[in-house]
C-alpha cells in the first residue's frame, strides 16, 4: 500500500461510517416530523455511504476487509428502522403499563 | 438528602478538580512539544503527559463511583449500608491520589528495584500508581462494591439495572488486578496489559455508564423503567459482542500470533453499529420530548456523549482500526485523535450529564438554565473537536511521511517531526487546548453557581419540601 494509498483508503473508511451516521440521523428526522424531505435525504446518505463502499472495494484493502464492509453496508440498512420500531413499541407498551 | 448522596457531590467536587489538573497537564504536556525542552529537568514531558493520563482515569472513576452512589439510594429506596466506611475511603482514595500525585511530580523516578515498584512508580502506561497507591484504590473499589450489592441484599430488591451493575463491578475489580503483577517479557506485559486498558475502557465502564445513563435518564427525562431496562439489555449484548474480542486491534503489533489480525479487525469493524443505534435511541429521545426538560445543561451533555461516542468511537476509531491502515497509524498522533475524542465522547459527557442532575436535587431548583453552562459547552466541545482535528492532520502527517513514506527510520522520524502539517497541527491543538480550558473555568463557575439563585416562591417550596431554602 502506497502512501497516497493508505490515506485515501482510511478516509474512504471514515467517511464510510459518517456517512452511515448521517443516514441514521436524517431517517429519524424523517420520521420525527413525517418529512420526505428528510426521507430523501437520508436516503442519498445511504447510497453516498454505497459508493463509498464501492470506492473502498477498489482500495488496496486484502479481499476479506472488502467483503466485511460490504456486509456492514447492508448490515447498516434496517439498524434505524428497527431501532426505531423497537423505541416506539417499548414506549407503546410502557405507556399501556403506566 | 441521603448521606451517600452528600458523599456523591464530594466524589463530584473531588472528579471535576482532577479533571482540572489533568487539564493543566495536557497544556504542559503539549507545550513540550511546541517549545522543546520547556521546563526540562524540573517537570519532564513524561511526568506531564502521566498526570494528563493518570488523572483522566481517576477523574472519571471518581464520577462514576461518585454517579452511583448518587442513584443507589434513589434506585433502592433506602441508604447504601455501610456509608460511614464509604465516606472514610473517599479520603482515603483523596489521600492516596494526592500523595502519588506529588511523588509523581518530585521524585519523579527511582532505581531499577522492588522499592521503585512499591513507593514510586509502577511504569506501565494509565497506571503507574506504585503498588501501595494500587493496593489503597484496590480497597476503595471493594469498600464500594460492598456498599452497592450490601444495599441491593439489605433492600431486598435488585432491579434490572441494580443487577447489570453489580455483575459489571466483578470485572470492574477483577481487571485492576492485572495493574499488580511486573512481567518481564515485553509481549506477555503487553498482553495482559492490554485486558486491563481495553477491556476496562471498551467493556466494563462502557456497561457502567450504560447503567447511570439509564439511571439519569429515568430521572432527566421520566423514561419507564421497562423502556431503559430493554435497551440497556440490547446495549450490554452489543457491546461486548464486538467490544470483547475488538481487543484484538491492540494486539496486532506487540509480538502476539497473526491471528489477532483478523479477529481484532473483524470485531473492531462492528464496532460502530451498536453506536449508531445508540445515535437513533437519542434522537427519538429528543424527539418525543420536543427537548423540553427542567435540566438543559444534563439533557445536551447527554446528547453530547451520544454523538461523541459514535463519532470519536466509532468514525475515528474505524478510520484506522483495519490492519493494514492500523500498520501506518498506531502510536502517532492520530491514535491520540482518536483517544481524546472517544473518552471524552464515551464517558465524560456522561458523567457531566449526571453531574447537573446531582446539582439540581442538591439545590432543590426547579429549572436550571442560563448562559454560562452554553458557554462552557461551546468552548469545551469546541476545543476538543478542535484538538482532535489538529491531532488528526499531525497525526495523518506522520503516518504518511515518517511511516509510509519513509520507511519508520529514526531519519524519517525526526523528518516527521519537523514536517509542517505536524508542526501545524501541534500548535493548532495547543491553541484549542487553551479554548477547552477556558470551557473548563466557565464550567466550574457554573457548577458552583447554577440553581442557587431563585425566586421567593421557589425558595418557599423548597423550604417546604426539606430542602435549602
Amino acid at each position: 500500500m502506497t502512501a497516497a494509498q493508505m490515506l485515501g483508503t482510511s478516509l474512504l473508511l471514515a467517511i464510510f461510517v459518517l456517512l452511515a451516521g448521517c443516514y441514521g440521523v436524517l431517517y429519524c428526522l424523517a420520521r420525527l416530523r413525517a418529512s420526505r424531505r428528510f426521507g430523501r435525504a437520508a436516503a442519498t446518505a445511504y447510497v453516498l455511504q454505497g459508493l463509498c463502499a464501492a470506492l473502498l472495494a477498489f482500495s488496496p484493502l486484502d479481499f476479506w476487509w472488502k467483503v466485511l464492509l460490504l456486509g456492514s453496508f447492508v448490515a447498516y440498512l434496517p439498524i434505524p428502522p428497527l431501532t426505531w420500531r423497537l423505541l416506539e413499541n417499548l414506549h407503546e407498551s410502557g405507556e399501556q403499563h403506566s | 438528602m441521603f448521606r451517600s448522596q452528600h458523599l456523591a457531590l464530594k466524589y463530584f467536587a473531588a472528579a471535576m478538580t482532577l479533571f482540572g489538573i489533568m487539564i493543566v497537564a495536557g497544556l504542559l504536556a503539549s507545550t513540550n512539544y511546541v517549545h522543546d525542552g520547556f521546563l526540562l529537568g524540573k517537570l519532564d514531558f513524561s511526568v506531564t503527559k502521566m498526570l494528563h493520563i493518570d488523572t483522566m482515569i481517576i477523574w472519571l472513576l471518581m464520577g462514576f463511583i461518585g454517579s452511583v452512589y448518587w442513584f443507589v439510594p434513589i434506585e433502592l429506596e433506602r441508604e447504601a449500608v455501610g456509608i460511614r466506611l464509604a465516606e472514610v475511603m473517599f479520603w482515603i482514595f483523596c489521600v492516596v491520589v494526592a500523595v502519588v500525585a506529588a511523588v509523581f511530580i518530585f521524585v519523579q523516578y527511582g532505581p531499577a528495584t522492588e522499592m521503585s515498584l512499591w513507593f514510586i512508580n509502577q511504569g506501565r502506561k494509565y497506571v503507574e500508581a506504585p503498588r501501595w497507591a494500587a493496593i489503597g484504590i484496590t480497597l476503595v473499589v471493594l469498600v464500594f462494591i460492598f456498599n452497592v450489592v450490601g444495599t441491593a441484599i439489605k433492600a431486598k430488591r435488585v432491579t434490572g439495572i441494580m443487577g447489570v451493575l453489580m455483575v459489571d463491578l466483578i470485572p470492574l475489580f477483577g481487571l485492576y488486578l492485572i495493574a499488580f503483577p511486573s512481567i518481564t517479557n515485553m509481549s506477555e506485559d503487553q498482553y495482559w496489559w492490554w485486558w486491563l486498558v481495553h477491556l476496562w475502557v471498551e467493556a466494563t465502564w462502557e456497561i457502567l455508564i450504560g447503567c447511570i445513563m439509564a439511571l439519569a435518564l429515568m430521572q432527566l427525562l421520566g423514561t419507564s423503567r421497562r423502556i431503559v431496562e430493554t435497551w440497556l439489555y440490547i446495549e450490554v449484548a452489543l457491546v461486548l459482542g464486538t467490544g470483547i474480542l475488538g481487543l484484538g486491534h491492540h494486539y496486532f503489533w506487540i509480538g502476539t500470533p497473526s491471528y489477532w489480525l483478523g479477529i481484532g479487525g473483524f470485531f473492531s469493524a462492528l464496532e460502530p453499529l451498536p453506536l449508531l443505534g445508540m445515535v437513533v435511541h437519542a434522537v427519538y429521545d429528543a424527539g418525543a420530548h420536543r427537548m423540553k426538560t427542567t435540566n438543559k445543561p444534563a439533557f445536551f451533555w447527554v446528547m453530547a456523549e451520544a454523538f461523541g461516542n459514535f463519532i470519536g468511537g466509532g468514525v475515528f476509531g474505524f478510520m484506522m482500526t483495519l490492519p493494514q491502515i492500523n500498520l501506518f497509524t498506531h502510536g502517532t498522533q492520530w491514535t491520540v485523535s482518536h483517544g481524546h475524542f472517544a473518552f471524552w465522547g464515551a464517558y465524560s459527557c456522561g458523567v457531566l450529564a449526571v453531574i447537573y442532575l446531582a446539582l439540581q436535587k442538591s439545590r432543590a431548583a426547579q429549572q436550571l438554565d442560563g448562559a454560562a453552562w452554553k458557554w462552557s459547552f461551546a468552548l469545551l466541545n469546541i476545543g476538543m473537536l478542535g484538538m482532535v482535528g489538529a491531532l488528526l492532520v499531525s497525526g495523518i502527517a506522520q503516518a504518511f511521511y515518517e511511516r509510509a513514506m519513509g520507511g519508520s527510520t529514526l531519519q524519517a522520524f525526526i523528518e516527521g517531526q519537523t514536517n509542517v502539517w505536524f508542526v501545524q497541527g501541534i500548535v493548532m491543538r495547543l491553541v484549542f487546548g487553551f479554548v477547552f480550558a477556558a470551557g473548563y473555568v466557565v464550567l466550574m463557575y457554573d457548577l458552583l453557581t447554577i440553581g442557587k439563585k431563585r425566586t421567593a416562591a421557589e425558595g418557599l417550596r423548597a423550604r417546604a419540601a426539606g430542602g435549602p431554602a
